[in-house]
């Protein structure tokens, strides 16, 4: 099969699943119950409830008919308005939160891909030595660590004003609290503006202080995030080096002389590597996952921030909106993981 | 042919009496206790449990009644104001209830970290419980019948798998409120389809198998055939992941009390609660001059938790290992 057809058949496997996920999310939304689902629209200026939600769509004795208008509202960006964390329409929420945790998430993922690669291939070519021993229980560590606990030990031991050796208080910790948000690059709800990814924003406005503190301000929540990732990537790595190292080519390589390291590197290592993409998906889902407890600890102005303070307060369209969004995130990271799975592997698509 | 039957009979007839079951469990309980890192977390694991059980069945042992876990309840009965002028820091004489320290309200945390473990430890086990067995009948019934009942299962499951737990299990429990029952109502909803799709895969892979054939031949029912033939052959990888679950649920459980979704008071027995209360000394710490950083409450919580998945996930590891004959020496 050519890899089109295989792009566009898995791409179609997105649609009832994403079916799923709008059904799941209206079932949520019904039984939050009119109240609450009204409340994002501004209810006061009606006489009642039911008055505010015929204005939108909803009908609560109508499933049906209620179901569309909430496909029309999901999918035109018409997500009501939420109050916290801050007060504004959840879609402009969204909008400004979004590009934060994608500078979270990229960051999180390149550092534990750069360390991940040479660490698990090191480990893989020495199976049972004391430094696979040390890296079973760092994989298991990984994950069996609160995340959100994790990331207090660094705040403690490094994070600034409250470090207990007076010389490692290093990094601040307190999201963008204590950045200088005087600066004209930040709007009313202290993001950055143009692209609300704050280190390019503080480049392009030639900020350099701001986008220092800004790199500082990154490095815990980072090393928090890696370090659950990190663990999944590397067991999983040091099981392919192992399973390709027992392979008939590599004792070929052997036998004809080819040096170690390049039997290591070329052999062993490109083989390994190539399962390793399949779990990528998997890994995305556990950053998302860690992102909330992250972004929550460190006030980091992200939708996992967002999605906890709409959950704690219970307001509906930002919690539905953001479950499914995560969602949606969810299943265009496996789809490119897979596309790009049967780009390497042309097996696959057969 | 012949000398086969006759082999059997000789291996009947002798002085130890084939018993297949016995001997694979034998086997099965060596291999497993060869694997120290597996007994010493089974071991925890145990005693983690037997102070849940001790603390539900006889509060009085470790020194705290039960019952009396609201905030400020705890606070005016038992604390006199002289001791609410400092928390108590860990190993200092206020006997053992404050052998390590106080937490906030100075509520000793050692009681409360022992009290904790019977709701975390008790909800978790009901959770995974009900998930697997509700996920496993579900997973054998659609495994086993395949077809349209097979693609509609995998559907559903695949709504489930695309949003992540955690995102779940906060959506979910704000449909039921803030407390800690609609926690771990929102944990039952979202945690079958990970047996559903164990049990549905270990059903596809049984229900070919030759003996599965023979008891259709032999008459056996559908219903029959699940229950009785392919259900107990997929129980092993389900008791695995039960194990390996117990220790993802309880931070699940912990993380969404950390969060303040399920909105518990303050010094409520409850890990993610305690690691909670904890932080507020944490981000509020000023470094002066004869001020120290209150750790403790943020520390101590985190790594009881932190002892207990790492043992459970040993214990399931193990376990693993040693239903796996494969593996085995």
């Amino acid at each position: 099969m050519e890899l089109k057809y295989f792009i566009i058949r898995r791409a179609l496997v997105i649609i009832p699943t994403l079916m799923g996920l709008t059904i799941l999310t209206f079932l949520l939304l019904w039984a939050y119950g009119p109240n609450l689902v009204a409340a994002g629209f501004e209810s006061e200026k009606y006489h009642n409830v039911a008055a505010a939600l015929a204005a939108q769509g909803f009908n609560f004795s109508d499933p049906i008919g209620t179901y569309f208008s909430y496909l029309a509202h999901l999918f035109t960006g018409n997500w009501g308005t939420i109050n916290q964390p801050i007060s504004a329409k959840t879609l402009t929420a969204v909008e400004i939160f979004f590009p934060n945790t994608i500078q979270l998430a990229i960051a999180a993922t390149i550092v534990s891909v750069i360390i991940a690669i040479p660490l698990g291939t090191y480990i893989g070519a020495r199976p049972n030595s004391p430094a696979d021993q040390a890296g079973r229980i760092f994989s298991l560590s990984g994950y069996a660590l609160p995340a959100f606990w994790l990331a207090y030990v660094l705040i403690i031991l490094f994070g600034k004003k409250v470090g207990v050796v007076p010389y490692l208080n290093i990094f601040p910790y307190d999201g963008n609290g204590s950045l200088n948000v005087s600066s004209p690059i930040f709007n009313n709800f202290h993001v950055s503006t143009p692209t609300h990814i704050l280190l390019i924003d503080a480049l392009i406005a030639g900020d350099i202080p701001l986008f220092e503190s800004a790199f500082m301000h990154l490095i815990l929540p980072v090393a928090t995030l890696t370090y659950g990732i990190l663990a999944g990537i590397l067991r999983f790595i040091r099981a392919g080096m192992v399973d390709a190292s027992n392979q008939e080519f590599v004792k070929t390589a052997r036998a004809k002389g080819v040096p170690e390291k390049t039997v290591i590197k070329k052999h062993i290592r490109k083989n390994a590597l190539l399962p390793t993409v399949t779990v990528l998906g998997l890994l995305v889902s556990s950053l998302l996952g860690g992102v909330v407890t992250v972004e929550y600890v460190f006030d980091y102005l992200g939708i996992g921030y967002l999605a906890v303070y709409t959950a704690e307060a219970t307001q509906v369209w930002g919690i539905l909106v953001l479950t499914f969004i995560f969602g949606i995130i969810l299943m265009i990271t496996n789809l490119i993981v897979d596309v790009i799975y049967a780009f390497l592997d042309p097996r696959i698509r057969y | 042919m012949v000398e086969e039957v006759i082999g059997l009979e000789q291996v009947n007839a002798g002085t130890k009496k084939y018993r297949p079951r016995l001997e694979l469990f034998s086997a099965t309980v060596k291999s497993f206790v060869s694997n120290k890192a597996a007994v010493i977390g089974a071991v925890i694991t145990f005693i983690y449990f037997a102070i849940a059980i001790i603390d539900t069945v006889a509060p009085s042992v470790f020194g705290i009644p039960s019952g009396e876990y609201t905030d400020l309840g705890y606070y005016s009965k038992h604390i006199s104001p002289v001791e609410t002028f400092g928390i108590f820091s860990p190993g200092t004489s206020h006997g053992f209830k404050y052998l390590l320290g106080g937490t906030i309200f100075n509520y000793p945390l050692l009681p409360a970290m022992f009290a904790s473990l019977k709701f975390d430890l008790g909800y978790s086990v009901l959770i995974v419980g009900v998930g697997a067995l509700v996920g496993s009948a579900i997973g054998v019934t659609a495994g086993y019948l395949g077809r349209w009942a097979d693609e509609f299962m995998m559907r559903v499951t695949d709504v489930f798998f695309s949003v992540p737990f955690l995102i779940l299990a906060i959506a979910f429990s704000t449909i039921f409120g803030h407390d800690m029952l609609s926690a771990v109502y929102a944990l039952l909803i979202i945690w079958w389809p990970i047996y559903a799709r164990l049990s549905r895969s270990l059903a596809l892979s049984t229900k070919s198998l030759n003996y599965v054939e023979a008891a259709t031949a032999a008459g056996s029912s559908k219903v029959r055939n699940i229950f009785y033939h392919v259900f107990p052959n997929v129980l092993s990888p389900i008791f695995v992941q039960i194990s390996l679950d117990l220790g993802s649920i309880i931070l699940i459980f912990a993380t969404l009390s950390f969060l303040g979704i399920t909105n518990l008071p303050y010094s409520f027995p409850e890990l993610g609660a305690l690691i909670s209360d904890g932080d507020n000394f944490v981000t509020s710490f000023i470094p002066l001059p004869g001020f120290h950083l209150i750790w403790w409450p943020l520390i101590i919580p985190g790594f009881f938790l932190l002892i207990f998945t790492v043992s459970i996930n040993l214990f399931g590891d193990g376990m693993r290992d040693a239903l796996d004959p494969k593996l085995r020496k």
